[in-house]
């Protein structure tokens, strides 16, 4: 579903992805970790359609990128730990924008729908900046999701959040899961992508230096994987 | 995924809607919303318009002849400044929340953002010139209200909304595009404000001209928009994505 061979991406002379290879199955969750500055974002806005790699292949969905872009933007949505929400519009407005956006049929009931799965249908009409950080992270996911994209990504969702805010994101990320969309998440919470997780990818400066799948190793095995392939001791939450 | 795509399409098709129209009227009618529930772009330029021809007036007071010859260069001034301020303000809600990112991940043309933004942008300069318009006559006595000037008024409005929506997209991330906007923009729209003030000046006598007086200055005005309109349609993309 999403494939990057030799991905290449330069800021004037500065390279920050250095050749990654990536291979994500369709219904795969797989999470990126890394350090900060290690390319993760970076890698993210470009199979978001948000960046133009400098050199390599991006296929999603079996689209190159960035030829095929407005094809693919139609099957990928993005949570970020920013809102991407006008908070002068009410929840209901915010849905019916991307919904206009996005040229849906059955706009009304899909706004509908979409704030009742994530319990918002009762503050439909409030105005997002009333919100708290976690109804906001909430209407985010009913955003990105409102299209039915095939494909999630998400750059630390978790920022900010409490822990009732967080377990919540947890059974809606786990909802989408069922529905057989493809995850990519960025976090840096290193256990709690784990454990989400089919698969931790880690990125350092650039580049993909190990690959671990879930059955392959303990959490705390995990967190030394880490240690050993980013130079960094890692405790359960690095970076920031 | 591809088959997806096409039923989705279909569905337009069978609407017999245009794509491109929509996505268009999506961010007019976001704008719109967003100015329904805060009132501040339109306050914000009716405000600073007001001001500015208070201020002229009194200074002005005690030469009402000079007062009414630079009334049309007055208004096309206030105008300018006027809408920079809503320029700056419509762009800089795209910037909160990152939410133009949300708008430029969507399966729209870039063209249709950029004209979605200028249509906006022009709707609420074009109230805040009636607004001008109402308060020009009362303060300078000028036969302002004619359908021929509220045209000249509108097509100045729009070639000059096309060239700043472009430019504000360029200098809205750097840290001084307050500063950036009114210095590129207002060079860049010379061409435009020039004939448009000629234009305007013409209908400024008792006797109405005739279209040969006129065409010249507003044939320009005509030219500037095409063109503006047609460099941002073509460029927007490499605005935005680069």
């Amino acid at each position: 579903m999403i494939e990057l061979r030799g991905l290449v991406k330069n800021y004037g002379l500065h390279a920050v992805l250095r050749g990654v290879n990536l291979h994500v199955k369709k219904g795969e969750f797989v999470t990126l970790v890394g350090t900060n500055g290690a390319g993760k974002t970076t890698l993210m806005r470009i199979v978001a359609t948000l960046l133009k790699p400098t050199s390599g292949d991006v296929l999603i969905g079996g689209w190159p990128l960035p030829g095929h872009a407005d094809q693919v933007r139609q099957h990928i949505g993005l949570v970020s730990h920013q809102a991407l929400l006008y908070g002068d519009l009410t929840a209901g407005e915010n849905l019916q924008f991307f919904a206009r956006l996005y040229q849906l049929d059955h706009q009304t009931d899909r706004v509908e729908k979409a704030l009742k799965e994530v319990g918002l249908a009762a503050r439909k009409r409030d105005p997002v900046s009333t919100f708290s950080r976690g109804m906001i992270q909430r209407l985010t996911i009913a955003r990105a999701t409102l299209h039915e994209p095939d494909i999630l990504l998400l750059d630390e969702p978790y920022t900010g959040l409490d822990q009732d805010a967080a377990h919540l994101l947890d059974s809606l990320l786990e909802r989408e899961m069922d529905k057989g969309r493809t995850i990519l998440m960025i976090t840096h919470d290193l256990i709690h992508g784990w454990n989400l997780s089919h698969r931790s990818v880690i990125l350092n400066r650039g580049k993909i230096v190990r690959e671990v799948n879930r059955g392959e190793a303990s959490p705390a095995e995990f967190l030394d994987i880490y240690a050993e392939n980013t130079g960094r001791r890692a405790a359960a939450r690095v970076g920031g | 995924m591809s088959k997806q795509l096409t039923e989705k399409k279909s569905i337009f098709s069978v609407l017999g809607r245009s794509p491109y129209a929509a996505a268009v009227w999506a961010i007019v009618w976001k704008d719109l919303q967003i100015e329904r529930h805060t009132k501040q772009t339109l306050s914000v330029m009716i405000m600073f318009s007001l001001s500015t021809v208070v201020m002229f007036n009194f200074a002005l007071e005690t030469n009402l002849d000079a007062a009414r010859n630079v009334a049309t260069g007055l208004l096309w001034a206030t105008i300018l400044l006027a809408g920079t301020l809503g320029l700056n303000r419509s762009l800089a809600i795209e910037q909160e929340n990152r939410t133009v990112d949300a708008i430029l991940m969507a399966p729209v043309s870039r063209s249709a953002i950029y004209i979605g933004k200028v249509l906006s942008v022009t709707l609420f300069s074009i109230v805040l010139e009636v607004a001008l318009v109402f308060i020009f006559i009362m303060f300078f006595n000028k036969p302002l209200w004619r359908p021929q000037v509220l045209l000249i008024l509108v097509l100045g409005t729009i070639g000059y909304i096309s060239a700043g929506v472009l430019i504000t997209s360029m200098t809205i991330q750097t840290r001084t595009r307050e500063v950036l906007l009114p210095v590129l923009l207002l060079p860049l729209s010379l061409p435009l404000i020039l004939p448009a003030a000629m234009a305007v000046a013409s209908y400024m006598f008792p006797q109405t001209p005739t279209w040969g007086e006129v065409q010249s200055p507003i044939l320009l005005v005509i030219i500037y928009d095409l063109l503006m309109i047609t460099t941002g349609v073509m460029s927007y993309h490499y605005v935005v994505e680069s």
